[in-house]
């Protein structure tokens, strides 16, 4: 909580206080909330005694309903009752031409970038709607556990991109939800599994969701989960099955699929899921669909016909699996384990390939639907600072390369995918014209070579360094993932010293302004004043501040500064109290904040390095020279 | 004082002597070790300040386990540390007769799909191009060992060559797999 406060490494600062921390798996289809209660990772019901929140929200003129209440109106309301939400985060008005067709929605004419939803109570964006299904489930959690939320960990597949993570981080920032991290979901299966079996070596976690497939190859080695490869698909899932049988209904029927109205559409994939689902226990499903008054469908699907809709799509997984083993360096004998996640798995034909693929017997052991939830929940109560035995690491990879716009729309790759995160890479561009003042860099995601091909992020002008002869700029630009997958980028001219001001211009997310507003029409902060607010919260940044350097001081001050130093802390500490007693606006205590900063910035490192380094100590040495020794 | 990793060479980081040869038995346990202790999920109820600093700190140790993981980062790094620039050498020229090879090597590449069996082909040209590399790998470590720096850049550019063919050698197996199922 505290500013230079550092305790040992995975512990909180106040050791004896439980602070709530929940793992939430925000699903295409149905999402979860779990938490660690007495030592164990459940996910929690709501008061029906039901788990899965299907991701479903209703917008009517003055109400907002989710999970089943919003569901049961699919098929009636389809306009107003949004699903499979997740397959718009993170997606700009361009995507809409391939997504269209599985989101039978009316978008509203905008000049921004991101598509809006028309409902009943109002044009919605992705975020927003994410943020309504988030919001139910912090609810659920404080209701059911009776304390107020510190934080969560919220799961996003392996293979999100960056405007989808901050998409993601977004709807928890609306929902009121503090995000500890954003973790893989593939990575907190492995830890839901991983923690019972303390065995060490390669698992592949194959996660086959209603919308998404992600494959991951890990390495659980010395307590560090090693994410050494993922791959996979954002726009394959469950649903897809659905929908190849859905067409296949509609061959069979004789329907023109240009011509059935959004409920028929509707009706006619919940028939196939439900066919999909009866097909794992039985060998033909018979089906007879009521298109209206007159009409009725009959016909039925064995399991040959199923199959032979699905098998294209479960070959692009395995494609997928193919490059992910590739890019780890790891052969498919070496894999200990495969573990499924996602409802999809339960699909028979899936697990029977999969297992031929990687010549073994999948795991299974874990409710497929819950095992993310349960892992992401035991992650959230270790960085809570819950659990101080636990020193599990989770390190994970950068899903998709990140480059930037050269000449001709070619990508040059500034950080390949698969690289372990955080990680940060500074690349030197300079002019080419005399007297140009500022240039603007273009930054991608993905894997291809044209700029056309591959995922726009957005677009960074720099502006403001000195005019000089083309060439002679230096201008260095920093690129720096975090550990949740999400870029900052920061520049400086070199020969001038002149920091250069960044603008960014995310392509598909949402503007901070957008966010700001949204916040502000949200319903917990309806009324209030927006510059008191920051003003408030600043104050409390400064008051927490405050209270841990003079207990830093007091625990190590005078022995790890001269008195000078020292006096130029205290100077600059003083400065933040006059400016938090007097200061009527956020700017002067942000200033007084960074100046406080500044003056300790070296000691925070010191104390860091430290602590870090009391906690090595004693294994330090002789852990490693004995593990030499054996292998 | 405590130490600052800041201040250290990749090399010093994780506790091995600078060169080419590299004892990754001392190396990988200490990299999970440092992550245990710098990464940024450490840090989680710590503030803005120290978070930053961790996410530096974890960055780093990132970068200089990914430099020293790869024969040429590695090479590369060894070289700068000696104090030579690989970036500025645009008046370099190759040898012609490696050139030449590179040349036929590239077009055998783009020529595979005519074959009877191109995956098996690539299969071959992959660990011809592997001994290759372990080869001028060799070459490199003995140069840099006499200290004959200049030497040992070319056979790093050459290096260069041969992971870019292994790139398009895995890109085009990639796509031949993906056709075949």
């Amino acid at each position: 909580m505290a500013l230079l406060q550092i305790a040992e490494p995975g512990q909180s600062t106040k050791p004896h206080e439980h602070r709530l921390a929940v793992g939430i798996d925000l699903g295409t289809t149905n999402s979860l909330v779990a938490t660690v209660r007495s030592g164990v990772s459940e996910t929690l019901p709501d008061e029906n005694g039901q788990h899965l929140l299907p991701s479903v929200v209703r917008y009517q003129k003055d109400s907002v309903e989710v999970g089943d209440a919003a569901k049961a109106h699919a098929v009636d309301d389809p306009l107003n009752t949004i699903v499979s939400i997740k397959r718009l985060m993170g997606r700009g008005i361009d995507d809409l031409k391939t997504l269209s067709h599985q989101l039978p929605y009316q978008f509203a004419e905008t000049e921004s970038s991101v598509p809006r939803i028309m409902t009943a109570a109002g044009d919605k964006t992705a975020v927003e709607v994410s943020a309504d299904i988030l919001k139910a489930l912090k609810l659920r959690s404080e209701q059911t556990l009776g304390d107020e939320l510190v934080g969560a960990v919220i799961t996003v597949p392996a293979y999100f991109d960056d405007a989808q993570r901050q998409a993601t981080k977004d709807a928890a920032k609306l929902a009121g939800i503090n995000v500890l991290r954003l973790l893989n979901e593939p990575t907190a299966a492995a830890v839901a599994y991983g923690l019972d079996s303390g065995r060490e070596g390669v698992v592949a976690i194959y996660d086959l969701g209603g919308g998404t497939f992600d494959i991951s190859i890990l390495r659980l080695k010395q307590g560090v989960f090693e994410v050494l490869a993922t791959g996979g698909d954002s726009a394959l899932g469950g649903d897809d099955f659905d929908h190849a049988i859905a067409e296949w209904i509609m061959s069979q029927a004789g329907l023109d699929k240009a011509s059935i109205s959004h409920s028929t559409a509707r009706l006619l994939l919940r028939e196939a899921c439900k066919a999909k689902q009866a097909l794992s226990d039985t060998e033909s499903v018979e089906l007879n669909i009521v298109l209206d008054e007159k009409q009725t469908w009959f016909g039925s699907l064995n399991r040959d016909t199923f199959n032979q809709l699905v098998d294209p799509l479960i070959k692009k997984t395995m494609m997928s699996c193919r490059r992910a083993l590739r890019d780890s360096a790891v052969d498919k004998d070496d894999v200990m384990d495969v573990v499924m996640v996602g409802g999809s798995t339960r699909c028979l034909r899936v697990r029977e390939q999969v297992g031929a693929f990687f010549a073994r017997d999948p795991l299974v052991t874990i409710d497929p639907d819950k095992v993310v939830a349960i892992g992401a929940a035991t992650q959230a109560n270790a960085l809570a600072g819950n659990n101080p035995d636990g020193d599990m690491l989770l390190l994970d990879v950068l899903p998709l390369s990140l480059g930037i716009e050269t000449m001709g729309g070619l990508v040059e790759k500034i950080i390949q995918r698969n690289t372990p995160i955080p990680v940060s890479r500074a690349q030197n561009f300079t002019t080419y014209k005399d007297g140009q003042t500022a240039m603007a860099i273009q930054v991608v995601q993905g894997e291809r070579e044209l700029v056309s091909d591959c995922r726009s992020l957005a677009r960074f002008e720099l502006r403001g360094f000195p005019p000089q002869v083309a060439g002679a700029a230096r201008i260095r630009v920093t690129f720096q993932v975090d550990a949740d997958g999400l870029l900052n980028v920061s520049a400086s001219e070199e020969t001038s010293g002149v920091k250069a001001q960044v603008e960014v211009k995310p392509s598909y997310g949402l503007s901070d302004t957008e966010i700001e507003t949204m916040l502000r029409d949200s319903m917990e902060h309806a009324g209030e004043d927006k510059d008191a607010r920051s003003l408030r919260e600043q104050q409390v940044e400064a008051d927490r501040v405050i209270e841990a350097l003079d207990a830093a001081l007091a625990d190590d001050g005078d022995e790890m500064l001269s008195s000078d130093e020292k006096d130029a802390i205290l100077a600059a500490r003083h400065q933040l109290q006059t400016a938090r007693e007097q200061a009527s606006d956020s700017k002067q205590l942000k200033q007084a904040m960074a100046a406080l900063e500044k003056a300790s910035a070296s000691y925070v490192a010191r104390r860091m390095n430290a602590s870090v380094q009391k906690s090595m100590a004693g294994h330090k040495v002789e852990e490693f020279k004995s593990e030499e020794s054996e292998l | 004082m405590a130490d600052d990793l800041f201040s250290r060479n990749f090399f010093e980081i994780f506790q091995v002597p600078a060169g080419f040869v590299v004892d990754f038995d001392k190396v990988d346990p200490l990299y999970r070790e440092l992550q245990k202790s710098y990464h940024p999920d450490r840090f989680v109820s710590s503030t803005d300040q120290e978070r930053r600093l961790a996410i530096q700190n974890a960055s780093l140790i990132n970068q200089a386990y990914q430099t020293l993981k790869e024969p040429v980062p590695r090479a590369q790094y060894l070289l700068k540390l000696k104090g030579m620039d690989i970036d500025a050498e645009t008046d370099t020229t190759m040898d012609a007769e490696f050139l030449m090879q590179q040349m036929e090597f590239r077009e055998a590449i783009a020529e595979v799909r005519s074959n009877a069996d191109p995956l098996d082909e690539l299969d071959t040209m992959l660990s011809v191009l592997k001994n290759d590399l372990q080869i001028l790998a060799d070459k490199f470590n003995t140069l840099y060992t006499e200290s004959a720096l200049a030497d040992a850049r070319e056979v790093v550019r050459k290096m260069q060559f041969l992971i870019k063919a292994r790139k398009e050698i895995d890109t085009l197996s990639e796509e031949l797999e993906n056709e075949l199922l």
